[in-house]
């Protein structure tokens, strides 16, 4: 029989007939597994989280099937830590940056520094978190464009993860002139984020007057908002304020400066006797 | 104002103007209130429309199913006591469409001004809706299109005085009622430490001729984790 045929070694056409139709029913079993926890969990666990347990039940199935399919092709396990030994050296070297990144991407799924969905900063890229895979991880910054990461860059760069806590604060610094009502300024102001939804009532919104700068007296806002919602709660604010501390009769002076000059003592006086002189004629 | 209507629908009543007018084949609604106007054609000719309060969390915009209401005065709890108080809480109201039964969120608005807050610490808190409220010993008087009325069991589990500044409830379990005067729950917070409390609420009204409001979470048919709420992070 045509299956009984050896192919190499002591492996027949059967076994590796044998050991494809594994692998096959592994990807099958894998993808419908990971398919069905993404439906059975989707209304119970976040995103984020579903993300990395279908892709880790999907791999954990796949590596399983590969490790026991190699015995039936005649690879068996025991000799490949022998020969591992020297094929792992020439592969590491080979795919140093691969595992690297592998590796990265596995701490990262562990200390999940980042979540699919969070809005994120990694060195520079800011954007939203598309994918975490196992390689790498994609971003859709802020303007739209898909940037493809690689793990290790991921896991030893400084990330700053704009939605990790429930809230966050903003802050402004508004000046107002030297003849203005500090104190209506102040009033107006806390009105102002009192009447916002968003502008959290605790942790209070602190406004006090800074200091007292070169061309204004210069109020300090700081404002806690929803992690989610802060950037449209700052850039209405801001203009809300402006717009009603002028509607007080308060103004954001331009920066001012005196300047006197040396010879105007004198020029004054002459102006001052040539209307004279004009004045008797 | 709530209750069952069949369209035509004309209402106009403390700064809400709400119209269901039938056009053509299908229908056009319009609602203002507060300076805000929502218009929608429904393309359908025989619906119903129900319009009762609901679970105060959609406006401005639903970021929590948390309502935290801060206590106008500090509630001091003797030990192994139960004591029953009455506080104010917010409304919105609800317009349900519905035909053979089957309903649909029209529309939502409240005569409130929402604001949210946080719960906690920005690293392990959460944020919620945010109420405040006087603390009574009897049904106080409320005017029922902006605010309803609470019916508070606290249980202090605990051998020590607990001092109680806020309560969190959890919308998913809100159970309201409400009848042309009154809109009511009924709710227990059992205290289980200094810091720690959890609530939930009961199913019944204040009065037996109140009519239960359609929740806005049981249309939505969401699968619900939990319907109480645990305070971890202080009283």
């Amino acid at each position: 029989m045509i299956l009984n045929k050896v192919v190499y070694g002591s492996v027949t056409l059967l076994d590796i007939v044998i050991a494809l139709v594994v692998l096959l029913i592994a990807f099958l079993v894998a993808k419908i597994l990971s398919l069905y926890l993404r439906r059975f969990l989707k209304e119970k666990v976040a995103k984020g989280h579903l993300e990395i347990i279908a892709k880790v039940v999907s791999y954990t199935i796949i590596i399983v099937a590969v490790l026991a399919i190699l015995p039936t092709i005649g690879i068996k396990l025991s000799g490949l830590l022998v020969a591992g030994g020297i094929a792992g050296l020439a592969i590491g070297f080979a795919s140093q940056s691969i595992i690297g990144n592998l590796i990265s991407g596995i701490f990262l799924m562990i200390e999940r520094p980042i979540k699919i969905g969070n809005s994120v900063n990694i060195e520079g890229t800011g954007g939203i978190v598309e994918d975490i895979r196992i390689i790498s991880t994609t971003i859709r910054t802020f303007d739209g464009l898909y940037i493809r990461v690689p793990n290790q860059k991921v896991f030893t760069a400084s990330i700053t993860n704009f939605v990790a806590n429930v809230a966050r604060r903003f802050e402004y610094v508004v000046g107002i002139r030297y003849s203005d009502d500090a104190d209506k300024a102040l009033e107006t102001i806390k009105n102002i984020i009192e009447d916002h939804p968003l502008a959290l009532k605790n942790p209070a919104p602190q406004v006090f007057v800074d200091n007292l700068g070169d061309s204004s007296v210069n109020i300090i806002v700081r404002i806690w908002a929803p992690s989610t919602e802060w950037f449209g709660v700052k850039t209405e604010l801001l203009w809300k304020i402006k717009k009603a501390i002028e509607k007080e009769g308060i103004e954001i002076p331009f920066p001012q400066r005196v300047l006197w000059f040396a010879n105007e003592p004198k020029a004054q006086e002459v102006r001052t006797s040539e209307s004279h002189d004009s004045g008797s004629h | 104002m709530f209750g069952n209507y069949d369209v035509p629908v004309n209402i106009a009543q403390e700064g809400i103007s709400l119209s269901i007018q039938t056009e053509g084949g299908s229908l056009r609604y319009i609602r203002e209130c507060l300076g805000e106007k929502v218009e929608k054609i429904i393309l359908t000719n025989s619906s119903k429309i129900l319009i009762n309060p609901i679970e105060p969390l959609s406006k401005p915009k639903e970021l929590t199913p948390y309502l935290l209401i801060e206590l106008g005065n500090a509630l001091v709890v003797e030990p192994k006591a139960t004591q029953k108080v009455f506080m104010k809480f917010p409304i919105e109201i609800g317009v349900f469409i519905s035909k053979d039964g089957d309903l649909e969120i029209l529309d939502v608005f409240t005569l409130l001004k929402p604001k949210f807050t946080l719960y906690g610490d920005p690293r392990i808190g959460f944020i919620c809706k945010y109420f405040k409220s006087d603390v009574y010993p009897s049904v106080p008087a409320a005017d029922c299109l902006h605010e309803g009325v609470i019916e508070l069991n606290i249980t202090n589990t605990t051998t020590s005085w607990i001092e109680v500044t806020k309560a969190i409830f959890n919308a998913y379990g809100m159970k309201i009622y409400y009848n042309d005067n009154l809109v009511s729950m009924r709710a227990n917070m059992k205290v289980k430490g200094a810091q720690i409390a959890e609530s939930d609420f009961i199913d019944s009204p204040f009065e037996t001729e109140m009519r239960k409001s359609l929740e806005l979470y049981a249309v939505r048919k969401l699968s619900i984790a939990s319907t109480k709420s645990v305070m971890e992070l202080g009283l």
